[in-house]
């Protein structure tokens, strides 16, 4: 199907009012009855996928409200966004999560945060502490960042059925290193439901950049919402506003982002097998890869001059250079990684209690992955091939040879190989991209951001593919909002730890990679100086 | 010699009340080979009615609170915090976001409307901490290092 195939099938829907085309992406205005039957063309005749859909409060600019949704057809490298109003009295409009199950939870936090009713679905709370008001909606431009209606949330009990066996494992659980609610029902031995109260990490990032930040801050910020991935949250951030703005990065500067990225990703990675092999029981395996991974923190700081938090990213380049002394020490580094590396992968995957607790279990077929839209290295486990880095290349990427490793069982072998491979690429890109390190300046010093532009920019962090998404406003965004890699992936988990063993439960969870304080971060920020403070009269304790 | 806090090995308990992984993995880092605090006989235990000091990172959530309070609630006498980064110092840039109830001090005082008593507070800065300061931190626990700096309170001239 060629391009304008593709447009002309889009404006043959009824409803569609709109087609704006633009590189990368295509711009579709449409009316609420036209969300199905386009949901279903793009979906599942044109076979792309899902990336987010994104409440917005346009009630100053034009009176209503605003739901966009984004599909990639990832194999084109094309964005469509649907955009599709609301009314500003009775926001409602049609779920179409019964077409893109993957559609579930955003529509969910469109819901809570900006009060957008959806109709043919069961509605529940995702994203709000227990205890909030009904009917407060912290995300639309009349509520103040900093009014709390509770202070106090009660500790709610989620259903425990007297009829099946339950086990809680969370919110502060050994397996998991964040504040995160699994409820598992079993029968026997054999998982048969599983229930996800998340989001205890939601900060409000979005709402304090609404009322505090300018673009730059927001880079910093942007970095904050994830402390393992953070700097692939502030590249795209940093992309999405140079797209909208139209700023041309010099080469350097998406060379140095690149080879910065290549290197959070090994860490992360590194990380995460070790963390896998604690809960293998392989405490060995654990401590050798936080050894070998100190090495690279000591090189990020090299870089950075900080082993997290890097802050290096502005809109229109990057605060540091990498000169001829450091590139040696990369090198040097790079080369002790990757041979202290190769010996422990060979031996961890070779060890027999290892590949028999992995084989076979937390199985997500191909199908269900296709139908969640799930990303990343779950979905590359999965025998989807989607890698942001080839698909939309960004950055210095496109400069760089590299495979994208794609295993087909959908277990949690498949999901530790996957890494492993990774790894290995990532030392290679960034030896690569050292080698053909063009000279020149890091920065563009002045721009303007025009106001009212939409953009979109994505970047495959360690955990799958990063989405930020971007309506300008004067002096900073006026809606700004992130799609984590783990969103995408949590509900995933349903399917793969369905009827397997207790016991391997906490591996399965551990083997999407999660990244709560990513998923619940729910960031957007708007500007348009209405700071009026919602009066909250009523007593909530 | 400075007094020791704890004069035995510390059992550790690591509370994430909303942090954004940073912290926590520099945490986890510090008992690892490379700095290995294991040799000051910090050991991370997965209840906190097995733990002398609870590490707290992150700010704490609206969500979270409640669940904080009880696993607080669950440890045994002396009970020791140690907050780590400077969210869990103050709330950080979320100090004052709809959803985040702000740092310890705020724990604190909510704390003490339950009727919960808290032995001591070590506050370790930093976004985020980096591994040797929290090492300084249990040196200081430990009385092996002397506190550098002091608090003073000056109150400007009306």
């Amino acid at each position: 199907m060629s391009f304008s195939d593709i447009v002309e099938r889009i404006k043959g829907v009824r409803g569609v009012t709109e087609v704006v085309t633009s590189r990368s992406a295509l711009f579709i205005t449409a009316t609420a009855d036209a969300l199905k039957p386009l949901a279903m063309e793009i979906y599942q005749i044109m076979g792309g996928f899902f990336r987010t859909c994104i409440g917005s409060d346009e009630r100053s600019i034009n009176n209503c409200f605003a739901i966009y949704y984004i599909f990639g057809l990832d194999d084109r490298g094309l964005n469509i966004v649907v955009k599709v109003y609301a009314d500003s009295k009775k926001p409602e409009l049609p779920s179409i999560s019964d077409i893109v199950p993957a559609s579930d939870w955003c529509e969910m936090e469109a819901r809570d945060l900006f009060g957008i009713e959806f109709t043919g679905r069961a509605s529940y709370r995702l994203i709000l502490p227990h205890g909030w008001p009904n009917g407060v909606h912290p995300l639309r431009k009349d509520y103040s960042y900093d009014s709390r209606p509770v202070t106090r949330a009660v500790s709610e009990r989620l259903t425990l059925v007297d009829t099946i066996s339950t086990v809680p494992i969370g919110p502060y659980h050994p397996a998991l290193h964040e504040p995160e609610y699994f409820e598992l029902y079993i029968e026997g031995e054999r998982v048969i439901d599983v229930k996800y109260r998340g989001f205890h990490v939601h900060r409000g990032i979005e709402k304090l950049g609404e009322s505090k930040l300018t673009y730059q801050q927001v880079n910093f910020i942007a970095e904050r919402i994830c402390g393992i991935c953070g700097f692939e949250h502030s590249t795209c951030y940093a992309q999405v506003v140079e797209s909208a703005a139209g700023i041309e990065v010099p080469e350097r500067a998406k060379f140095i982002r690149s080879i910065v990225l290549e290197i959070e990703r090994i860490h992360s990675h590194l990380l995460w097998v070790g963390v896998v092999a604690h809960l293998l029981g392989y405490d060995a395996g654990f401590m050798h890869t936080w050894r070998i991974r100190e090495h690279v923190m000591t090189l990020a700081e090299l870089l950075t001059g900080s082993r997290k938090m890097y802050g290096l990213n502005l809109i229109g380049g990057v605060r540091r250079d990498i000169d001829l002394s450091k590139k040696e020490k990369i090198l040097e580094v790079l080369d002790t990684i990757s041979k202290e590396y190769i010996e422990l992968a060979s031996l961890m995957v070779s060890i027999p209690q290892v590949r028999m607790r992995l084989k076979g279990s937390g199985v997500l077929y191909k199908e269900d992955a296709r139908k969640l839209s799930v990303v990343g290295p779950v979905a590359r486990a999965s025998g989807l091939r989607r890698d942001v880095r080839k698909d939309l290349p960004y950055a210095a990427y496109r400069y760089a040879s590299f495979n994208v490793p794609v295993y087909d069982d959908g277990d949690n072998f498949s999901r530790l190989m996957v890494r492993l491979d990774e790894i290995k690429e990532s030392i290679s890109i960034v030896k690569q991209l050292l080698d053909q390190m063009p000279p020149g300046p890091i920065k563009v010093e002045e721009f303007i951001v025009p106001e009212g532009v939409v953009a979109i920019s994505a970047v495959e962090a360690p955990r799958g593919e990063d989405v930020h998404f971007i309506i300008t406003g004067h002096g900073r965004p006026f809606r700004w909002r992130v799609r984590a890699p783990t969103y995408q992936n949590i509900p995933a988990l349903k399917h793969m730890l369905k009827d397997q063993p207790l016991a391997d439960a906490p591996l399965t969870i551990a083997s999407i990679d999660p990244c709560f304080s990513c998923t619940d971060r729910v960031l957007v920020i708007d500007s348009s100086g209405s700071k009026r403070t919602l009066k909250l009269g009523w007593g909530l304790g | 010699m400075p007094n020791k806090v704890i004069g035995r090995s510390i059992w550790v308990f690591h509370l994430n009340s909303g942090s954004c992984n940073g912290c926590d993995i520099e945490t986890l880092d510090v008992l690892t080979p490379y700095h290995d605090a294991e040799r000051f006989g910090v050991k991370l235990v997965v209840s906190p009615r097995h733990a002398d000091v609870v590490l707290f990172t992150g700010p704490i959530t609206i969500e979270s609170l409640p669940k904080v309070i009880r696993a607080l609630k669950a440890m045994p006498r002396p009970r020791y915090i140690v907050a780590l980064g400077s969210c869990a110092i103050g709330g950080n840039i979320w100090h004052a976001s709809y959803s985040v109830v702000g740092g310890v001090p705020k724990l604190l005082e909510i704390l003490k409307d339950e009727g919960v008593n808290v032995d001591g507070v070590f506050y370790v800065p930093g976004c985020p901490i980096r591994p040797e300061s929290i090492i300084y931190a249990i040196a200081l626990i430990k009385g092996i290092a002397k506190k550098k700096v002091k608090m003073k309170v000056k109150k400007a001239e009306p």
